[in-house]
């Protein structure tokens, strides 16, 4: 089984818990409160690699959007494998959030070593009154290409692009895993966890 | 305190101080009329002592009302006072500084004329229940359009600039001028007196209290008239304080306000902390919570077994993972009951605990903001822990113990470290304690473990609710609180919705007064034993068109201080022989001493 580090970040109530609820226990709260400090889960997803079932665990930091929390920040993005930079397209100021976070991101870890994925939350609420969205999807696509990073708009509250995103981060990192493998580069060092001791065959670690 | 001691007599055993307070007939007649019926706002800032002579009209003797801080702010029937000496002073206690001046029989005096406008302005004849249920000040100033003055209790927070951070009631249009007044008290006593700030200032008409309690960068203030007594009042501001401080720490505030003065914290506070306050605000406001005015926690009733089994196998496992969690990693732990906020289990270090306050905090914590929280999440949340390092935060793991079959009954595993590292030193620890208590089998037990006792179930007859504390352990313990629906219905008014919290209110007020009759005002313990005896009368009237006569209160009440325990006790109504009243008292101190290893941890894990 594979194991792979996950980080939720971005501004105080763009529903990062949400999206995390959403993905882990397909659920949905209207009201939430607030997370404090960080919360750690984790949950298995199934990859399909040419026919071959993959299992692949994420071990997930929900961290708080909260400002006082910041400086506990680098703890749990130190050592992710993907970041989810999450913000809420119903919030200007949120976005703006979430382009500091990628460039912190960048800044600490480096593009070379964590997946970024920028995520527009919130829909739902655009779907049902278009004029409550505040950042267009182009804008952000935009940034998102220019920055390198993977891009998705989501909804935690209809599960609309939840469950295709985690997806996603899975596939990408089980194929940056493999080439790592494959071409042998630093081996087995750090960023990717991998219960069993890892050779170069690649189907040791898919098993 | 001076007034205890005329209440002595001599019915007790020899080697106690047993008192009483002696009855007079002084009926209140109807037709007694006060001027004022708002806190007179007027401040006299010279140190004096305000007295004023209540002369009722047709009685000639004195009248004075016991317990009237909860029946006072009722309107009710006419009612017998009773008191040794008819001493009507009224206290008006402007700088702290004469704090013993306040005598118990001022708030009495108070007390009795708040119910004296009650009664005037009572138009309903129809019988009460005998404790009445009505919600405070009901009809006072009916015509005011001020919100804020119809609360009875307000807790304003500021900064010692002035800026406004926290109110438990109000907009902020209407508390901005309060805070403003709140700033400019403050800082006259300070300029005038550095060295003596003010603490409390209490306007008699309605016996109204304002606490202050100054921790520069932020002043705090409660005004209440529900009758507390200034020490418990500045307990709870404190309490709030403590809150602050858990969340920022003492460092970051003086950090925030050392840049800038005039920093307005609210920015720096987050939505969660002022959800946080206000939940503070509403659990010692409307609620029962002994933990306060005790300073001690109650604990899950547990078997000995059951604890002594999680006590040895959290033992164990500290040792067997010392390699993984090196010495100094974990500081404290513990297994809580989420939904009551009591301690099942603890594991400590030698020779050192937290205190209280920051348990109760952190308890309150869980409750308010973790209480949707599943058992696949795991917390690591920084929380400052006031009262062991105002400046440094501590790092707790928090895991809800994963039981499907209990959801209304949640238990929370606790670990806490200084380092903000050690989540997963922590979560390995708590895994393999986890696996441990299920393989031997204890975990439904934990889960299994009840509400707690009944005041039937102890072996003291004619008694109707008590707190016993052990002051070893710093816990107490109390029977559940049993009321009943009917309570309120009874009186068929429909403001009464919640009967939980009017038989909380009963209880608080009744054990405040226990409380109060054994602490002085600067809240210390009067004697180290000391046993008290207090009386609650109520005669009913039979009113013009009254068709029946309700009963009488006669309540006793007893505290029982020694230098091992404190008990406080509240019998049924109308029993009044205090013999019988001290052998249930002894009866439940054996109980308590009897099932000591089921009603408290001990010692706890300790390595």
């Amino acid at each position: 089984m594979l194991q792979f580090k996950l980080v939720l970040l971005g501004d105080s109530s763009v529903g990062k818990s949400s999206i995390v609820n959403r993905f882990v226990k397909d659920s949905f709260e209207d009201l939430r409160e607030s997370t404090i400090g960080a919360a750690f889960l984790s949950q298995t997803i199934k990859l399909n690699d040419n026919g071959k079932e993959v299992i692949v665990k994420f071990e997930i930091w929900d961290t708080a959007g909260q400002e006082r929390y910041k400086s506990l920040a680098p703890m749990y993005y130190r050592n992710a494998n993907a970041a989810l930079v999450v913000y809420d397209i119903t919030e200007l100021d949120s976005l703006n959030k979430a382009k500091t976070w990628v460039e912190e991101l960048k800044n600490k870890v480096g593009d070379d070593n964590i997946v970024i994925y920028l995520v527009g939350n919130k829909l739902d609420v655009c779907e049902k009154d278009s004029s409550k969205r505040l950042v267009s999807l182009e804008g952000a696509k935009e940034y998102a290409k220019e920055q390198g990073l993977l891009f998705i708009e989501t909804s935690a509250k209809t599960g609309a692009n939840i469950k295709e995103t985690f997806q996603e981060i899975g596939e990408k990192l089980y194929d940056i895993k493999k080439t790592e493998v494959n071409t042998d580069l630093d081996g087995n060092t750090g960023e990717i966890e991998i219960s069993k001791p890892s050779t170069n065959d690649t189907t040791s670690c898919c098993s | 305190m001076e007034s205890d001691e005329s209440y002595i007599d001599n019915l007790i055993p020899a080697g106690m101080t047993a008192s009483t307070k002696k009855d007079n007939d002084g009926i209140v007649q109807p037709g007694l009329t006060i001027t004022k019926d708002s806190p007179t706002v007027s401040i006299n800032l010279d140190n004096t002592i305000v007295s004023q002579r209540l002369t009722p009209s047709s009685s000639s003797s004195d009248v004075l009302e016991e317990g009237s801080s909860f029946m006072g702010s009722m309107h009710m029937n006419p009612r017998q006072f009773s008191t040794d000496n008819g001493m009507n002073i009224i206290t008006n206690d402007i700088t702290g500084e004469n704090e013993n001046d306040i005598d118990d029989q001022s708030d009495l005096v108070d007390q009795l004329a708040q119910s004296l406008y009650s009664y005037a302005a009572t138009t309903r004849n129809y019988p009460k229940p005998i404790i009445s249920n009505e919600v405070p000040n009901v009809f006072q100033e009916t015509q005011d359009s001020d919100e804020l003055n119809k609360q009875d209790k307000n807790f304003f927070i500021l900064s010692s600039a002035g800026k406004p951070i926290f109110s438990m009631n109000g907009e902020d249009n209407q508390i901005t001028s309060y805070m403003g007044i709140i700033h400019t008290i403050v800082n006259y006593f300070q300029l005038n007196n550095p060295n003596n700030e003010i603490k409390t200032i209490i306007l008699p008409p309605k016996n109204q209290k304002f606490v202050f309690l100054n921790k520069n960068p932020i002043v705090l203030m409660v005004t209440s008239t529900r009758g507390e007594s200034v020490n418990e009042l500045a307990s709870q501001l404190d309490f709030l304080y403590s809150y602050i401080l858990s969340s920022l720490s003492e460092r970051q505030l003086s950090r925030l306000f050392g840049k800038r003065s005039n920093t307005d914290l609210r920015n720096f506070l987050e939505v969660t902390d002022f959800e946080n306050l206000d939940r503070l605000c509403q659990v010692i406001t409307y609620e029962f919570y002994p933990e306060l005015i005790l300073n001690s926690l109650q604990c899950m009733m547990v078997s000995k077994t059951l604890r002594n089994k999680l006590h040895e196998i959290m033992s164990t496992q500290l040792v067997k993972e010392s390699k993984f969690l090196p010495r100094g990693t974990l500081l404290y732990g513990m297994i809580v009951s989420a939904s009551l906020n009591r301690l099942i289990s603890l594991i400590r270090p030698k020779g050192h605990s937290l205190h209280t306050t920051d348990l109760q905090l952190l308890f309150s914590l869980i409750q308010n903001q973790f209480s949707n929280m599943n058992e696949n999440q795991e917390l690591w949340v920084p929380i400052c822990f006031p009262k062991f390092n105002a400046n440094g935060f501590l790092y707790s793991y928090i895991k809800f113990l994963p039981c499907k079959n209990y959801e209304h009954n949640k238990n929370v595993l606790i670990l806490i470290s200084g380092q903000k590292d050690s989540f997963f030193k922590l979560k390995l620890f708590a895994d393999k304690l986890w696996n441990k208590i299920v393989d031997e089998n204890l975990k439904s037990k934990i889960f299994d473990i009840g509400q707690g006792y009944k005041v039937t179930d102890v072996p003291a007859p004619l008694v109707h609710h008590f707190i016993y504390k052990a002051k070893k352990y710093v816990q107490f313990t109390m029977p559940d609180l049993e009321y009943h629906q009917s309570e309120e219905d009874s009186d068929g008014n429909p403001s009464f919705q919640n009967a939980k919290f009017e038989y909380a209110k009963k209880l608080r007020t009744y054990y405040q007064q226990l409380h109060d009759c054994i602490t002085s005002e600067g809240g210390r313990q009067l004697n180290k034993s000391i046993l008290n005896f207090i009386r609650w009368e109520l005669k009913s009237n039979v009113g013009a068109t009254a068709s029946f006569q309700k009963e009488d209160v006669n309540l006793m009440g007893l505290v029982w201080v020694t230098k091992n325990f404190e008990l406080y006790l509240i019998c049924n109504n109308g029993i009044t022989d205090k013999n019988i009243i001290f052998k249930s008292a002894r009866k439940i101190v054996s109980w308590c001493k009897k099932n000591e290893s089921k009603l408290f941890i001990q010692d706890g894990a300790v390595f």
